[in-house]
C-alpha cells in the first residue's frame, strides 16, 4: 500500500513538473476560479451586512397625544413587548424627545428660536418599536391600528410607515436575490473554466492514457496520479489566489469603507482568513479532482 | 492446448467487412507472421486480440478462455500477458526509457527492488543501458523500438504482437529488431508479426498466414511472402 501511494505521489509530481506548461495553464485557470469563489464569499458577506444595516436602521415610532399619562404609555409598552414579532421597544418621554430635538437642531438657530418662542415643549412622547424581522412591521402596524389604544395616538398616517417598511423589505429581497444569482452564476463560471481547462489538458494526454491501458494498467492505476495531480494543482492555485487577494484586500478595503462605512471587507477577510483559505483549498482540490476524473473517463474506455 | 484460437471471426466497420470468417490457432512459443496488403485487417486482428476492438462475429480464445467474456480485471491481465510492439512505438513521451520500462513493471505489480534490478538489465538486453535516462524524443526510431521491446519483456508476456515493428526503421535497425524478436521467441515467448517486409518473411522461414480480401488465403508452416 505504501509503495502504491509513493508511486502515485512520484508520478503525479513528475506529471506536474514535466508538463509544466499544461500545469501552469491549469493552475492559472483554477486560480481564477478560486478568486471568483472568494469574491463570492466576500460579496455575500457584504450584501448580508448591507441587509443587516437596513434592518438595523428600520423601526417605527408611534406618538402619543400629550394628555396621555406616562403610566398608560408604559403599560401599553409592556403589553406590546409581549408581541412575539417585536424585538425591542424604547420609550422616549416628552423631555427626552425635546433633548434629542435640541441636540439635532443645535446647528440650526431658526429652529432653536422657534422652540424658544413656543415657550413649552411641543413634542410628544413616543414608543420606538423594533421588529425581530423587517417582514413583521406590516403586521405590527396592523395590530397597532386595530388596538384599543389607537385613540391615544396622535393621528398619524401609519400607512406612510408601512410604505417605508415595504420599500426596505423590497430592497432586502432584491439584494438577497441579486446576491444569490451572482453566486450561482459565478459558481457555474468557475466550474466551467476549470473543467474545460483540465479537460483540454487531459485531452492532450489522451495518447498517454491509451498507451497505459494497452500496457495493461487498470483504470485506477492510471487515474490515481492524474487525480492527485489535479488536487495538487488545486492546492497550488489556492495558495496563489490567497497571495493575490491579500494586497487586493489591503488596497480595496479602505476604499469600500469610504462608500459604506459599516461594510468592512478587510475586517471580514482577515478575521476569516483561515476559513477562506480552507474553503478555497477544498474547492480547488475538489475542482481539480472532479474535473480530472470526469475528463479522463472518456479515454479509459479503450 | 492452443495459446490463441480465432474461431470464425468476422469484423465489419460501418457495414464494410474487413475480416471474413477467420479461423486459426497459435500454439505456445510459436513464431507466426501475418502478411497482406495495407488495410487487409492485420492491425484489426491484433486489436481484437487485446480487446481494443470486438469481433462482429465469432469468438477469440486466449489460453482456452473466450476473451469477449473477460471483465475489466481479466482484460488488463490479458494485456499484460500480450505485449504489443507498434510501428509508431507508443512510448510515454514524458518518461525516460528507464521509466517506460519501470511503468510496465509497476503495472504488472513488481516490487521497487525488482524494478531497480530488472529494468536496467532489460535495457541492457536491447543495448540501451547508456540511454536509460533519455526521453523518447532524444532517441532514434530504432532505439525507441528497442525500448518498446524492453517494455514488453518487462511484463514477461506469453505472446508478443508486433504490428509493422520495422515499418519506420532503416534496414540495419529493422534487422536488429527482427533478430531481437527471434531471440525472444527462442526463449519461449510466442510472436505474431504483421509486416509488409517480404525479405524479412522469406528469410525467417517460419509459419506465415496470408490475408487477402478479408480471408485467409494461405497458412503455411515454412511460408513465404506470396502476395
Amino acid at each position: 500500500m505504501f509503495v502504491i501511494i509513493k508511486r502515485v505521489f512520484r508520478t503525479a509530481w513528475q506529471g506536474l513538473v514535466r508538463n509544466h506548461w499544461l500545469s501552469f495553464a491549469c493552475i492559472a485557470m483554477l486560480t481564477i476560479s478560486l478568486m471568483i469563489l472568494t469574491s463570492i464569499l466576500i460579496f455575500n458577506n457584504a450584501s448580508n451586512a448591507l441587509i443587516d444595516i437596513l434592518k438595523e436602521k428600520t423601526d417605527i415610532s408611534i406618538y402619543f397625544k400629550r394628555d396621555v399619562p406616562e403610566e398608560d404609555i408604559l403599560r401599553i409598552r409592556d403589553d406590546l413587548i409581549g408581541n412575539e414579532k417585536i424585538a425591542k421597544i424604547e420609550y422616549i418621554s416628552q423631555e427626552e424627545a425635546l433633548k434629542i430635538f435640541e441636540e439635532k437642531s443645535s446647528r440650526n438657530p431658526a429652529l432653536k428660536k422657534a422652540l424658544e418662542e413656543l415657550g413649552e415643549n411641543p413634542l410628544a412622547a413616543s414608543l420606538n418599536i423594533k421588529a425581530k424581522e423587517t417582514e413583521y412591521y406590516t403586521k405590527i402596524i396592523e395590530d397597532i391600528d386595530n388596538s384599543a389604544f389607537r385613540d391615544k395616538l396622535i393621528t398619524v398616517d401609519l400607512m406612510e410607515n408601512q410604505r417605508v417598511v415595504e420599500r426596505i423589505n423590497a430592497w432586502s429581497r432584491g439584494i438577497k436575490l441579486i446576491s444569490f444569482l451572482f453566486i450561482i452564476l459565478a459558481a457555474i463560471l468557475s466550474i466551467l473554466i476549470s473543467f474545460n481547462t483540465i479537460r483540454m489538458a487531459i485531452y492532450s494526454l489522451k495518447g498517454e492514457i491509451e498507451i497505459m491501458k494497452l500496457v495493461g494498467a487498470s483504470n485506477w492505476f492510471i487515474r490515481g496520479p492524474f487525480l492527485l495531480e489535479g488536487a495538487l494543482q488545486g492546492l497550488i492555485a489556492s495558495l496563489v489566489a490567497i497571495l493575490i487577494f491579500m494586497p487586493v484586500i489591503i488596497w480595496l478595503s479602505p476604499r469600500a469603507e469610504s462608500f459604506i462605512s459599516e461594510i468592512s471587507i478587510g475586517l471580514y477577510f482577515w478575521s476569516h482568513f483561515w476559513y477562506i483559505l480552507l474553503i478555497q483549498t477544498l474547492f480547488g482540490m475538489f475542482l481539480g479532482i472532479v474535473s480530472s476524473f470526469w475528463a479522463m473517463n472518456k479515454y479509459l474506455k479503450v | 492446448m492452443s495459446l490463441i484460437y480465432f474461431k470464425n471471426v468476422s469484423k465489419a466497420y460501418n457495414g464494410s467487412l474487413i475480416l471474413d470468417n477467420i479461423t486459426f490457432e497459435v500454439g505456445p512459443g510459436e513464431f507466426i507472421s501475418i502478411v497482406g496488403r495495407s488495410g487487409v485487417g492485420k492491425t484489426t486482428l491484433f486489436k481484437m486480440l487485446i480487446k481494443e476492438e470486438r469481433p462482429t462475429k465469432g469468438r477469440i480464445f486466449f489460453n482456452d478462455k473466450d476473451i469477449n467474456k473477460f471483465k475489466h480485471r481479466e482484460t488488463t491481465f490479458l494485456r499484460r500477458k500480450t505485449g504489443m510492439v507498434f510501428q509508431d512505438f507508443r512510448l510515454l513521451d514524458n518518461r525516460t526509457a528507464y521509466e517506460n520500462v519501470a511503468f510496465a513493471m509497476e503495472v504488472a505489480g513488481y516490487s521497487e527492488q525488482a524494478i531497480k534490478k530488472d529494468a536496467p538489465e532489460l535495457l541492457n538486453l536491447v543495448n540501451l543501458r547508456e540511454k536509460a535516462n533519455n526521453f523518447p524524443h532524444q532517441l532514434s526510431a530504432g532505439e525507441k523500438q528497442r525500448v518498446v521491446i524492453a517494455r514488453v519483456l518487462a511484463q514477461r508476456p506469453e505472446l508478443i504482437l508486433a504490428d509493422e515493428p520495422t515499418g519506420d526503421l532503416d534496414p540495419i535497425n529493422a534487422w536488429e529488431i527482427i533478430k531481437l524478436l527471434t531471440k525472444i521467441n527462442e526463449l519461449g515467448t510466442a510472436i505474431m508479426l504483421a509486416t509488409h517486409n517480404k525479405e524479412v518473411i522469406n528469410t525467417l522461414g517460419r509459419r506465415v498466414i496470408s490475408l487477402d480480401g478479408g480471408k485467409i488465403i494461405r497458412d503455411e508452416q515454412e511460408g513465404r511472402y506470396l502476395i
